[in-house]
């Protein structure tokens, strides 16, 4: 499927949510869970099905000023990539 | 540090209306009179989610075959367990399905058992297979995960590309690919479902190939007959370590089949919490650790991986619980699972399908001396 587009709106895919409790979120799905924290849980936070791929990583580029923006581009859309490949996020 | 578990597994009931030749249930079933009323699955529910358990997996028998499944799943669902219904499919309409999601069903995983109408049918010993195909469709409608679980054997192996082809059109989000593993019913019909070394490794290409072919569509889970394999299967992720399994009438045993070892007792919800259960019920103790380890696994590295394999397959083969899987190539008694290959290896004629039949009644009668099929408790 490949990396996702500038206006996709990444989401949890079907049967995949949020669960658990504390500062780690866990994310749920068919065979198991995943622990997430950090970035990747901020990322995740913004995979609501509205928020468009650009707005996200907007959002990111805004918190983490210190950081190259093409940089932080690149992670996020391969971090999601990864998780479409496991099928959790879908975009 | 005892860690708390992570899945739960309810056989909520045993009755079905299937009588499939590799069913996983026990010989001896709980009959429908002893089954755990809905408040004390709703309390296990609730004790569990306190104690960390993060999924939950709804089976049976047919759970659909317990009329208060809706207020099972919601109350499930108002403690945050994450909620999976293992089903047949059987007596579930569109209706019905609709108000199982609505009550907060996250997963459903339906099993088929081959993509040909015929054989799929007297594997299960019903007219299951129409009915099956018409209500994964229905399930596409609903956002929620859809697996189908495919059990795969010798009379099945040969066409598995086609079986693939064909769950693929019924769109779910994951497949999962297991072999027969040989207890309860299946190890009954053992020497008809084994494959042969030939069939294991077509296959193992064949799934190589629709994982690469469906990657970012269908996730695949295959599950490789441990008779083949080099070492033992972790079963369970180790004997007491991640999964509790309550039997439809409130017993709480460490996997399906734990009940075949003589002299464990088993606590029941109904008395102890699960914590309880969890923490102190001698049946849960017994092979924890490694105190209970004869050699070679006593100093193997693997130890800690696999834990010295399957407590109720080195029963059930070698008549001694703590003995080394004799599916590990290490194991004194491998002979045991060599002996069998070689049996399944040989040209003996393929073992006769029976024919159409109208009733299971029927079926069962016809297909006596050459299948076991699973009956329902009485």
């Amino acid at each position: 499927m490949g990396r996702p587009a500038d206006m996709s709106q990444p989401r949890l895919a079907a049967g995949c949510r949020w669960g658990g409790s504390g500062e780690e979120g866990t994310i749920l799905f068919p065979e198991g869970a995943i622990k997430v924290q950090g970035t990747g849980k901020k990322i995740l936070e913004h995979c609501d099905g509205k928020n468009t791929f650009l707005q996200i990583v907007e959002e990111l580029q805004k918190h983490y000023t210190a950081s190259d923006p093409a940089h932080i581009r690149d992670d996020v859309a391969k971090f999601l990539e990864a998780l479409q490949q496991k099928r959790i996020v879908d975009y | 540090m005892l860690s708390n578990p992570l899945a739960l597994i309810a056989e909520i009931t045993h009755r079905c209306p299937l009588h499939c030749v590799y069913c996983s249930n026990p010989l001896e079933m709980a009959k429908a009179e002893s089954e755990l009323p809905t408040e004390t699955w709703l309390r296990v529910w609730r004790e569990a989610a306190q104690l960390g358990v993060l999924h939950l997996h709804l089976t049976g028998g047919e759970p659909l075959a317990r009329a208060d499944l809706t207020e099972l799943i919601a109350g499930a669902r108002a403690t945050g367990l994450y909620t999976n219904l293992i089903t047949s499919g059987l007596g579930l309409s569109e209706a019905r399905l609709a108000e199982l999601v609505d009550a907060g069903l996250d997963h459903i995983q339906v099993s088929f058992q081959d993509s040909r109408e015929v054989p799929a049918n007297w594997i299960a010993g019903a007219k299951a297979h129409a009915h099956k195909i018409e209500l994964s469709r229905n399930i596409r409608k609903h956002k929620i995960a859809f697996t189908v679980n495919l059990v795969v054997h010798r009379q099945n192996l040969d066409h598995l590309e086609e079986m693939i082809s064909f769950i693929e059109e019924l769109q779910p989000d994951r497949m999962e690919i297991a072999h027969a593993q040989y207890y309860g019913w299946a190890l009954e019909n053992r020497i008809a479902l084994l494959p042969t070394r030939g069939q294991l490794e077509s296959a193992l290409q064949v799934v190589a190939a629709a994982e690469g072919r469906l990657s970012g569509k269908i996730r695949i889970d295959s599950v490789v007959p441990d008779y083949y394999a080099r070492y033992p299967k972790a079963c369970m992720g180790g004997w007491g370590r991640r999964l509790m399994l309550i039997d439809p009438a409130g017993q709480a045993l460490p996997c399906h089949a734990a009940g075949v070892i003589p002299g464990l007792e088993f606590d029941n919800v109904s008395a102890r919490s699960l914590e309880w259960i969890w923490q102190e019920s001698s049946a849960f103790r017994k092979f924890r650790g490694e105190d209970w380890m004869q050699e070679p696994c006593r100093s193997c590295d693997r130890r800690t991986e696999d834990f010295g394999g399957c407590r109720c397959q080195a029963f059930m083969l070698t008549g001694d619980e703590n003995a080394t899987d004799p599916t590990c190539s290490l194991a004194p008694q491998h002979q045991l699972i060599e002996a069998v290959l070689l049996a399944a290896n040989s040209d003996k004629p393929a073992i006769s399908q029976p024919t159409a039949a109208r009733t299971f009644r029927q079926l069962q009668a016809e297909a006596a001396g050459a299948w076991h099929y699973r009956t329902n408790p009485e």
